[in-house]
Parts: structure tokens; C-alpha cells; sequence
């Protein structure tokens, strides 16, 4: 379960703090699927990040599996997202030195337990369609496709929690589609939770919940 | 995937950076292994210098007189292969051409030489033929048939200063013929000093060379080559063992002979003195035998006195006190005078009877060149008739010139004699009793009278009891006596010849350290060069970075991938490097023999490969390039995983955290350049504030206070750079573009004040070592390095007249009428030959050269000091009162220049230098040194310590001459090298002297700019390259100002405004401060500043630099920027 309490972030700025995110609580079980929408600057990236462990928040409270990540060290802070986290990027930020496959595994690389990373890997990648990709460069790949070798990354590790960052943002329409399907098509029936941080109407309707960020306040729609 | 995989794929793919990387790694162990190689490879060259010259030569035995040649054979059994020979050193003139060479190598060898040595395809010289070096060939311009004259010390066992010592004429003039020149593959440079300038040697026949010097069958030196089982340590040891076995008396210069086939026997030197050491294993000889020991002084009075009546030219003899009662029984005590015992001979020729006063005049040479007549009396004693110990003709040892006369009025002898004076009966006198003392004095007296610095008696009569079979007990006191001396005591000389040029092969100059510091800055450049590459390496893959923190690698995760990488990097570029490092030291090898020969004063510089010291350079690279990377990831993770993510470069930036820059350290941040550039604005001030003041040494505040006002200014620029307060660009016009170009130096300020640093610090480098150059002194100030005197001069002959005096200058012929030699003035030095102390030579001084000013020189208190032990009033004001301080310890004061005390020995001031003596080891204290003077080649000492510890050199061999009129120096140098041609004179202006060590010290200057130059290229390369990666990292921002209408005259302006900026803030604060470092040295000179190839060479850099600001706008204007328009 990912509990999320009065979370806040504000940055400093020479005309005094900017708050981006204020007060938002959120709660959401194994199994969920959420989509955030927001206009550009609302502070979803940010909530997706705080989500993440990736930014500290201002004020409030992060709790994945009953952990607040906040409170662990860096070293610590790092194996969590390693174990718990799967993120997706809207630039896909694939390592262009590593192979379709190398890049999948990447986070099997600093993981405690890695049971069979690379029949997974090649598993992962058949379900996102690249089965016959894998020893291929992300240069030779398409934005689409790359996004899909960056799905098949983040699921690599069976994360809990699953955040994208306006994962179809960067891909044409048909691409978008194709990710968004399979998206969806890899969590359905799985624990994770997966939020999508999107500005996309259309990405956004085929959740089961679905939210905007409003004047830094998260609103369920 | 495994981690090893990352790696491996990230090096690849990244292999446009990571060249770079590499190259920067490579660049700085080839410098760095390629110095280490250069010192290796001098001192192997030294080494094969040292030992190729040698042939087969590993030990020496050497002597200063002459003994007997089947010595070397005598001695052969005992230890391998040995070869006698004449070593002596001489000037040649080449006939023809008049052309002269001093300080020539002689060599009289004959076929045993080249058999010794294993070359086969030289035929020995023979009669007048010589064989000439090939340089010394050069030099002359000779060629086969054509003549030379030889001009050699004549080997004299007598003792030049003293009385019976051949004063005018103790060089030999010979005529050779060449017969063809030896390279140096048969032995052409043959020397048994090391040495690495050109060797001149001409080898002479031996038989007829002995023969010229009436040394028959007598060498002066032996060879000696090991066997292979001898063990090196013990060889010294062993022949000195053997050679004391095998030496005789007369190897010794001692004879031992009976007189009259009495129970007798006269010992005698070959120097017709006897010194302490002699006489004392004399004693101790003649005690074991129960023989009896008479202590002889003999010596020749010019007359004796009695009244008016006069006696020329009689020799009196000193005796014991035992000796003297036994001649005689005093008839009348002396009250007055010193007692004399007369024969019956002169008695009666003077008609003196006991309780008579009689006068001797007699000469008396002085050590300071001149010959007095003294007068003694004596009140007659006792006279005693010709017969027993009065009719003993033996008291009086042979000397040449007198002893071996017919008749009185042939004498020779080297002092001026009067032989109007002698009369009839004097004549028959000599024909029937010839040396036999007319007079007996006692033995103190005699010593107290006539005694030399080289010893105290003229001879020693041994006695036998009567009732001994003397032949046998005769045999054996001399075999006893052999026995009991010590060669070495004698003048032996053994020496390992070969491990000394070894050892001394190490040299005087670690060229290696030299080059090291020489190289440093290069070796920085390359360094900072890398760490550049290798963070913008890591710049580059900033969401790289960011990702691999997303999904779960810890920070101290990247930064060990990143190091394992970076380490990797500089591996292969240690790798490279090693190649590179030969390369560097060919090339530099190459420099010392050609462009910088001054520095070395030798072409046989050779590079020699060790790979130890490639290793030992390419692991301090490795070390040295992963303590950067280190430095370089240390702010690895500071940055957020989201604007890292998003694409921020500013992954090593000093920014921090949100959290850090809201910490109080944070808020501080932007303040912290101002008050470092504050804080070191003070030091540096102060230094400088001390300096002028006095408080501490001036040139270190002032060198000390500019590098710290230096980084004050780099700190400033940083602050300025960094400021985030910035004026609005606005406007339009070529201003407002270049304005533009000022803001992109801020973009990423980092960058920009690395490249700053590394040109204003190869700026100020190369502007404050031209700084150091040295010129000329002033000839006629007493207290700069010439100490006023003109002209120095050296001889081949030690001059034992004082040039000072009339008497002097008449015996010189030095003629006082001649208008070029008026009013000149000879300060006359004694010297003993040892090794140049100075720059000039590579090798290291064992021995070195020593010479002794006179107490006039010290109490002139001429020449300035840098430093001293001085601590009363009066050695302050005069340090070279230091020489006469009695130390502790028995060590002995010696003053040597500052520069060769540093340089060369490494000593400083109050240190000690242990050299070999006869008497063993002897300790050189350094009380001062002297400021950048004449004397770098050698070690000053007391003409009173001189004296003692080094008696057998005699004469003066060195010279500062003072003429009137300074502008003559080059007329009275001419002069005197014609006037003194037999004494080898080679006069040099001191201007020439000092010149030709600040040529050394020039051109290693030139080397250190060059090389500071060459890491200024390097620091322009860098910074085109973060131009380069600037516009790169904007290409978008370009391609946005293409689409608003900036066009290439535009980006061009831009960015040689940025350079300009980074080169012109660079050179500014590094030549300012650079000037400030060099200010007192500045006001030395009379503030001239830098020289014109200084300016062309910072031009150089401004010029490289623009250069590069259009590479950078070329490839600005390639990149395709619509592309990076579109992904906006």
C-alpha cells in the first residue's frame, strides 16, 4: 500500500518560497492504477517524484509497504528504489553505451537478489513486443520502442510501485497507443500500484482512478 | 548484465571522451616516466662514458714521483693483467698553425698498452712519432707528418720551494711528429678521470719519453685490470697489501747506502729531505736492529765569516747532540751564540779559533715566492780535524748542479751563485774532500734555520755496533725499513678508477629530478587536462547518472563504476604513456645534445631504456590521474536524480543540494571566492610588505607573495564569474555580441577558471624564470662575482715567483718596462688538482679541486657572500676570516660559491665534506658561501691549512689578475700567455669565467620555459576544448540565435570574446603577479624587463588561443543545429 499524508514542496526563490505541491494525501492499495493529470508547471512531475523517493518533500509523509523511505540513508534510500520502485521516464534514458537487454537488467546489477534477471529480462521484452530486439543499441531503436525497453526496466525488479512520467509525452500517436497498452495490458492483474503522471486526456481516461493537480492541491476526478 | 559489462560497454561507446582521457593520461606519465628516463639515461651515459674510456683499466696505481716500470710487472702476479705507463699533462701547440691546446692528456705507452687494453690495430708510437685524439686532431687541425711541440712538467723529486729546487726551468719543450689520430673506439679518449667533455691526449712512445725525462725505465703510473675471481671490495684493499710487499726503497724515493765499507749507512731521499713520517719508522727500524740513528741537517751557507776573512760557499751540517760531542769536546762553551764546530780546514782558512764568533749567510727560500739572504752567527766551539764523522761525505746528500761538479766553478745550482768568489784553495778543497762540511752546528739549530714544510732532516746516518756482521743486519734494516713504509704515506696513490667512475657516473645533476621539475608543469597541465575530459565525460551523462540513481544504484555505486572507469582510462593511458615516455626522452636527450649542449657541455648523451623507471613513471601517472578523478567524483551525487534526470550538467558543480544551498554554509557559498581572494590578497601583501622590509629574505617574500597574490586573483575572477547578479545585455552592435561572449565565459565558471588558472599560472612561470637569467658582472666591483679582478689565469707549471715583486717579475720575465705590464697585480693562489665543483661538469666530485688565497686576498674582502657562519663583528663584516677558525674536531674551513655548494656538492653551509687524504679521511667544513662567483669550479681553503695538509703541491697554479687599467685586460692577457708560455699560463676574463656558468644556469632556464611552454599549448588545447564543449552543450541556445538571425560573423565574435577574455584574464594576473614575484631581482638589474622573446612567446599564446576561438566558432557553425532546434 502507498499512503501518502499532507505531503508539501516548495522551493526557495530570491522572491521568497514557491510552493508546488501542497498538502496532498493520497492512499492507494495493492493493485491500483492512477493516472495525474495537470497543466505544465501544476507539480505532477514533482508529486511523481516525491512518490519516487527521489525529491524530499517540504513537509508530510511517504509510506510505501508501511516504509517511509525519507527516513532511511542514502544507502538504504537506494536498495528501496532498487527493490520497490520502477520508474518510467518521458525521455526514456536508456543507456545508449548497452544493448536493448544490458539496459533492462541494469537494475539486477545492484540488487541483492537477482533470481534469473535475464530470463526475465527476455520474457519482459517478448511481452513488450522486442523479443527480437534485445542485443539491438536504443540508438536503433524508435521512440516507441524505447519507451517499451524503459517499461520492460522498470518492471525488471516486480516493483510495488510503478511511476511514469508522462510516458507516451515523447512518442507519436500510434506509439503512444502501443505503450499505453501495454502499459495498462502488464499491470492488469498484477500487486503494483501504478500511477502515470500525464498531460494526456486520452492516456489518462483509460485508468480506473484517475486525478488532477489543481492550484497544488491533488483532486480526484 | 554484470557490472565489469557496464563498464566495458560505457568505455566504448564513450571513446571520443575517454580518448581524450586517455591522451591526457599518456601525456603525463610520458612526461612524467620520460623525465625519470632522462635522469637514467645521463647517468648511463656517464657511466658508459667513464668505463669506455677506461678500457680495461679497473684500478690505478699512481705516484707523483717517478719509480721503477718493472713494478707493474712485480705486481701483475699477485693481481691480473697490469700495464706501466707515464700519465703526465701538457700543452700542445701545433706548429704550423701555432694553434695551442692546454690541459692535454700525456700518455707514454708502449705496445703493452694496447695489448692490455685488447686493441689489436695500433701500432705503439715509436721515437718523436705521436698518436693524437681524434678531438684533439680537431682541435689543432693536424694532420699525419706534421709537428708538435709538447710542453710537460719536468719531473723534479727536489722540491720546487726550496732552495735546491729548479724554479726557472721545471717544464720540458718536444718536438713530435704525428703519426695519425686515435678515435675513441681505440682508445683515442683514454682517461682515468671521468670525465664527459672531449678528451685531448697524445700517446708517446714510452722509452722515448723516458728517456726526454731522464727517467729511465721509470713510470709514473700503472694500470691494472682484475682478474675475474677478485672480489671489487677487496681489491683495494689486497694491492695495497701486495704493493707494500712488492715497492722497494727506491719505488719509495729513498736510497740506502754504506759509506766506505764502514759500518755505515746513509739514508737518503730522492727529494734530499727526509720528512717526519720517514724518520720516525727510521727510529723504529734502527731500534729493532740496536742500531744507532743520526739525525743530518745539511745545508749550503753562501759563506762563513770570521773577521774579515770569508769563506764561499761551504756546506755545514746539522748533528744531534751526541753526534756533535762525539766529534768533538767543546774547548769553550757558547754564551752568546748558537755553538759551530769547525774543521781544522776552515779554522785555519779563516783563521778562527774556539770562543770566535763566525757568521753564515745563507739563502732562504720563501713560500710566498721569494729568496732572501739571512745571516746567523755562531761562536766556534771546538775545531776538529778531517776525519771519522768530519770527514764524512755522505752528511751531504747529491744535489744536481753541485755535488756531481768536477770543479766549483761548474756548479749549477738553481740559486744564484757568485763563482768570482771562489778561490784556489776552495777548488782543492772540493777536489780532495768534495762535500765534506766544513762546519757542525746542532741539529735544532739547523732546523730552526733552514727546516721546509717538506721536511726536517737532509739525511739519516745509521750506525752498527761493531761487533754485528754488518752486510747481513744491513739487509735486513732495509728489508725491515720497506717493510715498515707505508706507500701510501709515499705518495701512492691506489685508486679503483672504475667504481669511482661508477659512482661518480650518478653525477653531480640528477637531471632527472631536473627534468621532473622542469617537466612539472606539463605533467599539471596534462593532469588538469584530464581531469577536465574526464568530468566532462561525466557531465555528459548526467541523466545516465540520474537513471542509474532511479532505479537503485547508490552514489557511492556511480562514483566506484565511474572511478573503476576513470581508473581503467589510465591504465591504458599509463600504457601509452610508456611509449610516449621514450619518445619524450629521445626527444629530450636529443634537446641536450643539440639546443641545450651548453647545459651539459657534451654530444655523447645518449638515451638508455630503464624499465624500472618506466614503471616507477607510469604508476605515479596511474596514481596521479586516479587522485583527480577522485577529486572529480568527490561532488558526484550532490546533484538531485530529477535535474539529473532532466538533462542538468551541472552534476559537479559546487552548487549542492536544495538542502545544502539552504544551510548557512550554502548561503555562503557565493562569498566564499571574495573572501579566499581577500584572505590571500593579505598574505600575499604581507610577504611582500616583509620582503621590502627586510624581515625575511627578499626574492622568497617577493617569489612567495606573487604566487599567493596569484591564487587571490584567480579567486577574485572565480567570484566575478560566478556572480549571480548579472547586467542586462541589451542593445545591439558588435558590443553587445562580445558582451554576449563575456556572459557565455559564466556558463559554466568552473571551466572557465580552470583554463584561467592553468595560463595565468604557465604565465607567470615563464615570466618570473626569465626573471632569473644571469648576465654579466661588473668586472671592476670588488663585491660582484669577479671580485673586481679582470682576468684569471691557470698554469700547467706551478709559478713559484711572486710576479708582485721585481725580483719576481725579472724571474717571470715579466718585464716592468713594457707599458701593458705596469701596474699589474697578481693575487697568486696555490691549487690542488681535483674535480670541477662546478656546473660544468656532469659527474659528481669526489675530490675536489681546492685552492688557497693568500692572507693579503682574505684581508682585501673582496666578493659578496649569501651566507656564512660569521658571528662576531669582525667575520661579519670579512667572512673570509672563517678560513682561519680553528674547529672542532679537527675539520677544516673551506668557502665555496652558493651555486655549486647547492647544485652540485648539495651541501650548505655548516656541512661537512669528507674527501680522501693520505691521512685519512679529511674534514671540509663549509663556513660561507660566496655569491654567484668566479670560484664555482672549486673549494677555497687557508694557505695555512693548504700548507699542511697538502705539502706536496707546490707553487701557485692560479691567478687573479688586477691590471691598471681594465680596458687593457685583453692586451695584458695576451701578454702574459705569451710571456708564460712555458708555464702552460691560460688566462681567461673573469666576465668569460662567469659567463660560461650562467650559460649553464641560462640554458637550463630556456629548457624550464620551453617546457612551461609547452604546457601552456597544452592549457590553450584544454581550453579550446571546453570552448568546444560549451558551444556544444549550446547548441541548441546557437541554433535558436541562428533562427532569430545571428549569423557567423555573430557565433565568431562571440566566442573569441569568451577566449579572449579567459586568455587575457589568464595572462594578466599571471604577468602582474609574475612581475611582483620578480621585482627585487628586477631593481638588480636596473629594472629592465623580460626579454623580447618572452613577449613573442606570450604573443604565441594569445595567437594559439585565438586560433583555437575559430575551431571552436568552425565547428559551432557545423553542428547541426536545426536538429537541436527541433528537439526544443
Amino acid at each position: 500500500m502507498l499512503k501518502v499524508e499532507n505531503l508539501s514542496k516548495e522551493y526557495p526563490t530570491p522572491a521568497g518560497p514557491l510552493r508546488i505541491v501542497s498538502d496532498v494525501s493520497l492512499t492507494l492499495p495493492s493493485g491500483s492504477a492512477v493516472s495525474i493529470m495537470g497543466q505544465s508547471g501544476s507539480g505532477k512531475s514533482t508529486l511523481l517524484y516525491m512518490l519516487g523517493a527521489l525529491e524530499p518533500p517540504s513537509s508530510g509523509t511517504v509510506t510505501l509497504k508501511g516504509q517511509n523511505p525519507f527516513l532511511l540513508n542514502a544507502k538504504q534510500l537506494a536498495a528501496f528504489r532498487n527493490r520497490e520502485i520502477g520508474f518510467v521516464f518521458q525521455d526514456h534514458c536508456l543507456l545508449p553505451q548497452c544493448s536493448v537487454i544490458e539496459n533492462v537488467l541494469t537494475p539486477t546489477m545492484v540488487a541483492n537478489n537477482n533470481g534469473e534477471p535475464t530470463q526475465r529480462a527476455t520474457e519482459l521484452l517478448k511481452q513488450v513486443g522486442l523479443a527480437e530486439r534485445l542485443n539491438h543499441r536504443p540508438a536503433q531503436l524508435s521512440g516507441g520502442e524505447k519507451q517499451r525497453v524503459a517499461l520492460a526496466r522498470a518492471l525488471i525488479m516486480k516493483p510495488q510501485l510503478l511511476l511514469c512520467d508522462e510516458p507516451t509525452g515523447n512518442l507519436d500517436e500510434r506509439s503512444a497507443r502501443v505503450v499505453a497498452d501495454l502499459l495498462l495490458d502488464i499491470h492488469d492483474g498484477a500487486e503494483t500500484i501504478l500511477v502515470v503522471v500525464t498531460h494526456s486526456k486520452e492516456l489518462a481516461a483509460r485508468f480506473p482512478q484517475r486525478f488532477e493537480l489543481r492550484s497544488q492541491r491533488l483532486e480526484q476526478l | 548484465m554484470q557490472t565489469r559489462q557496464l563498464i566495458k560497454r560505457s568505455l566504448t561507446h564513450y571513446w571520443h571522451t575517454n580518448l581524450v582521457v586517455v591522451l591526457g593520461v599518456a601525456i603525463a606519465v610520458s612526461v612524467l616516466a620520460g623525465a625519470l628516463l632522462i635522469g637514467e639515461s645521463v647517468r648511463g651515459s656517464l657511466r658508459d662514458l667513464s668505463s669506455r674510456r677506461l678500457g680495461k683499466t679497473d684500478d690505478l696505481i699512481s705516484s707523483p714521483h717517478f719509480f721503477r716500470e718493472q713494478l707493474a710487472a712485480d705486481l701483475a702476479n699477485g693481481v691480473g693483467a697490469t700495464c706501466p705507463l707515464i700519465a703526465l699533462e701538457g700543452v700542445v701547440v701545433h706548429e704550423p698553425s701555432k694553434r695551442r691546446a692546454g690541459g692535454v692528456k700525456v700518455y707514454g705507452v708502449d705496445e703493452r698498452f694496447w695489448k692490455f687494453n685488447g686493441v689489436a690495430n695500433v701500432a705503439a708510437p715509436e721515437n718523436r712519432n705521436v698518436l693524437v685524439s681524434q678531438s684533439l686532431a680537431t682541435e689543432l687541425g693536424s694532420a699525419p707528418g706534421e709537428s708538435l711541440l709538447l710542453r710537460i712538467e719536468k719531473p723534479s723529486d727536489i722540491p720546487v720551494e726550496s732552495l735546491h729546487g729548479r724554479k726557472e726551468d721545471s717544464g720540458k719543450t718536444i718536438r713530435l711528429s704525428v703519426a695519425g689520430t686515435l678515435g675513441s673506439e681505440n682508445l683515442g679518449e683514454f682517461s682515468l678521470q671521468p670525465e664527459h667533455g672531449s678528451v685531448h691526449a697524445v700517446f708517446v712512445s714510452l722509452r722515448f719519453l723516458q728517456n726526454e725525462l731522464e727517467q729511465d725505465d721509470k713510470v709514473n703510473t700503472i694500470l691494472m685490470a682484475r682478474s675475474a675471481q677478485t672480489q671489487p671490495d677487496q681489491q683495494e684493499k689486497s694491492l695495497a697489501t701486495l704493493l707494500k710487499s712488492k715497492a722497494t726503497l727506491q719505488d719509495l724515493g729513498l736510497t740506502l747506502t754504506a759509506i766506505n765499507h764502514e759500518p755505515f749507512m746513509s739514508l737518503q731521499s730522492d727529494s734530499k729531505i727526509i720528512n717526519e713520517y720517514v724518520i720516525t719508522a727510521t727510529n723504529e727500524a734502527a731500534k729493532t736492529f740496536s742500531f744507532q740513528m743520526v739525525p743530518i741537517y745539511s745545508y749550503l751557507a753562501n759563506s762563513i765569516s770570521s773577521g774579515e776573512r770569508s769563506t764561499p760557499y761551504s756546506l755545514v751540517t746539522g748533528l744531534d747532540d751526541q753526534s756533535l760531542a762525539e766529534l768533538a769536546k767543546p774547548a769553550t762553551q757558547s754564551e752568546t751564540h748558537p755553538p759551530i764546530i769547525l774543521n781544522d780546514w776552515i779554522a785555519r782558512d779563516l783563521n778562527a779559533k774556539p770562543g770566535d764568533t763566525v757568521s753564515l749567510e745563507y739563502y732562504l727560500w720563501h713560500e710566498n715566492g721569494r729568496l732572501e739572504t739571512k745571516r746567523a752567527d755562531f761562536q766556534v766551539t771546538a775545531v776538529v780535524p778531517i776525519a771519522g764523522l768530519a770527514a764524512d761525505r755522505g752528511l751531504v746528500p747529491s744535489y744536481p748542479g753541485i755535488t756531481e761538479s768536477e770543479d766549483m766553478s761548474s756548479w749549477d745550482p738553481p740559486f744564484p751563485v757568485d763563482l768570482s768568489r771562489v778561490r784556489k784553495q776552495d777548488e782543492d778543497y772540493w777536489h780532495q774532500y768534495g762535500t765534506t762540511p766544513k762546519a757542525f752546528i746542532p741539529l735544532s739549530t739547523a732546523q730552526d734555520l733552514w727546516q721546509t714544510r717538506f721536511g726536517k732532516l737532509t739525511s739519516i746516518r745509521i750506525e752498527s755496533p761493531v761487533n754485528q756482521p754488518f752486510s747481513q743486519t744491513a739487509f735486513n734494516f732495509q728489508e725491515s725499513l720497506r717493510k715498515s713504509l707505508d706507500p701510501a704515506l709515499m705518495g701512492f696513490q691506489i685508486v679503483p678508477v672504475r667504481d669511482q667512475g661508477q659512482s661518480a657516473s650518478r653525477g653531480a645533476t640528477d637531471f632527472g629530478e631536473y627534468f621532473l621539475y622542469f617537466s612539472f608543469f606539463l605533467v599539471v597541465s596534462a593532469l588538469m587536462l584530464t581531469t577536465l575530459f574526464f568530468k566532462l565525460g561525466i557531465e555528459q551523462r548526467a541523466r545516465e547518472i540520474g537513471t542509474l540513481q532511479a532505479i537503485g544504484f547508490s552514489d557511492s555505486g556511480i562514483r566506484r563504476l565511474f572511478l573503476v572507469e576513470g581508473t581503467l582510462l589510465a591504465g591504458v593511458g599509463s600504457l601509452l604513456g610508456i611509449g610516449g615516455a621514450i619518445g619524450y626522452a629521445a626527444l629530450l636527450m636529443y634537446g641536450l645534445r643539440t639546443w641545450w649542449v651548453n647545459a651539459v657541455g657534451t654530444t655523447a648523451l645518449t638515451l638508455h631504456i630503464s624499465w624500472v623507471w618506466l614503471v616507477v613513471g607510469a604508476v605515479s601517472g596511474v596514481v596521479a590521474a586516479v587522485l583527480c578523478i577522485l577529486f572529480t567524483l568527490r561532488r558526484l551525487g550532490r546533484s538531485s536524480t530529477r535535474s539529473l534526470l532532466m538533462g542538468s550538467e551541472e552534476i559537479l558543480s559546487r552548487g549542492g543540494t536544495t538542502a545544502q544551498r539552504k544551510s548557512f554554509r550554502g548561503a555562503l557559498a557565493p562569498f566564499r571566492g571574495m573572501f579566499s581572494g581577500v584572505v590571500f590578497t593579505v598574505i600575499g601583501l604581507a610577504l611582500v610588505t616583509m620582503g621590502a622590509l627586510q624581515l625575511i629574505p627578499r626574492v622568497a617574500a617577493f617569489f612567495g607573495g606573487g604566487v599567493i597574490l596569484l591564487v587571490a586573483g584567480v579567486c577574485y575572477l572565480s567570484t566575478w564569474l560566478k556572480r549571480s547578479k548579472k547586467p542586462v545585455i541589451q542593445g545591439a552592435g558588435w558590443w553587445t555580441i562580445a558582451r554576449l561572449g563575456f556572459r557565455n565565459a559564466t556558463y559554466r565558471p568552473g571551466r572557465t577558471v580552470l583554463c584561467i588558472t592553468l595560463i595565468a599560472a604557465a604565465a607567470f612561470i615563464i615570466v618570473a624564470v626569465d626573471a632569473f637569467r644571469r648576465s654579466g658582472a661588473s668586472a671592476a666591483d670588488r663585491k660582484s662575482g669577479t671580485g673586481g679582478f679582470p682576468l684569471i689565469a691557470e698554469s700547467l707549471l706551478p709559478v713559484v715567483h711572486d710576479a708582485n715583486t721585481p725580483e719576481g717579475r725579472e724571474a717571470l720575465n715579466l718585464n716592468t718596462d713594457e707599458a701593458t705590464l705596469k701596474n699589474l697585480h697578481f693575487v697568486n693562489l696555490r691549487l690542488r688538482p681535483g674535480d670541477d665543483t662546478s656546473c660544468l661538469n656532469l659527474y659528481q666530485p669526489r675530490n675536489p679541486k681546492i685552492i688557497a688565497p693568500p692572507r693579503t686576498f682574505i684581508d682585501d674582502n673582496r666578493f659578496t657572500f649569501q651566507s656564512s657562519l660569521a658571528n662576531t663583528p669582525e667575520e661579519q663584516n670579512n667572512p673570509w676570516l672563517l678560513l682561519d677558525r680553528q674547529l672542532e674536531n679537527g675539520a677544516v674551513p673551506v668557502i665555496g660559491d652558493a651555486n655549486s655548494l647547492t647544485y652540485v656538492l648539495h651541501l650548505k653551509v655548516g656541512d661537512e665534506l669528507v674527501i680522501d687524504h693520505p691521512n685519512g679521511p679529511l674534514r671540509l667544513r663549509v663556513v660561507a658561501a660566496l655569491s654567484d662567483s668566479i670560484f664555482q669550479s672549486e673549494l677555497l681553503m687557508s694557505e695555512k691549512n693548504f700548507l699542511r695538509l697538502f705539502p706536496a703541491e707546490e707553487g701557485y697554479r692560479m691567478f687573479l689578475i688586477d691590471p691598471a687599467n681594465t680596458q687593457e685586460a685583453s692586451a695584458v692577457s695576451t701578454v702574459l700567455e705569451d710571456r708564460l708560455s712555458d708555464f702552460g699560463f691560460d688566462v681567461t676574463s673573469t666576465d668569460e669565467r662567469l659567463a660560461n656558468f650562467h650559460r649553464v644556469e641560462n640554458t637550463y632556464l630556456s629548457t624550464f620555459q620551453m617546457l612551461g611552454g609547452l604546457g601552456l599549448a597544452l592549457g590553450t588545447l584544454g581550453m579550446a576544448a571546453v570552448l568546444l564543449r560549451n558551444v556544444f552543450e549550446r547548441r541548441r541556445e546557437l541554433a535558436l540565435l541562428r533562427a532569430v538571425g545571428y549569423n557567423s560573423s555573430h557565433f565568431a565574435a562571440m566566442v573569441i570574446t569568451e577566449n579572449v577574455l579567459m586568455l587575457c584574464c589568464g595572462l594578466a594576473v599571471g604577468f602582474v603577479c609574475a612581475m611582483l614575484a620578480i621585482a627585487p631581482v628586477l631593481f638588480e638589474r636596473g629594472g629592465r624587463l623580460p626579454n623580447l622573446s618572452l613577449g613573442i612567446l606570450l604573443l604565441a599564446v594569445l595567437l594559439s588561443g585565438a586560433i583555437a576561438s575559430l575551431v571552436a566558432t568552425l565547428a559551432a557553425l557545423r553542428s547541426p543545429l536545426l536538429p537541436a532546434l527541433r528537439a526544443e
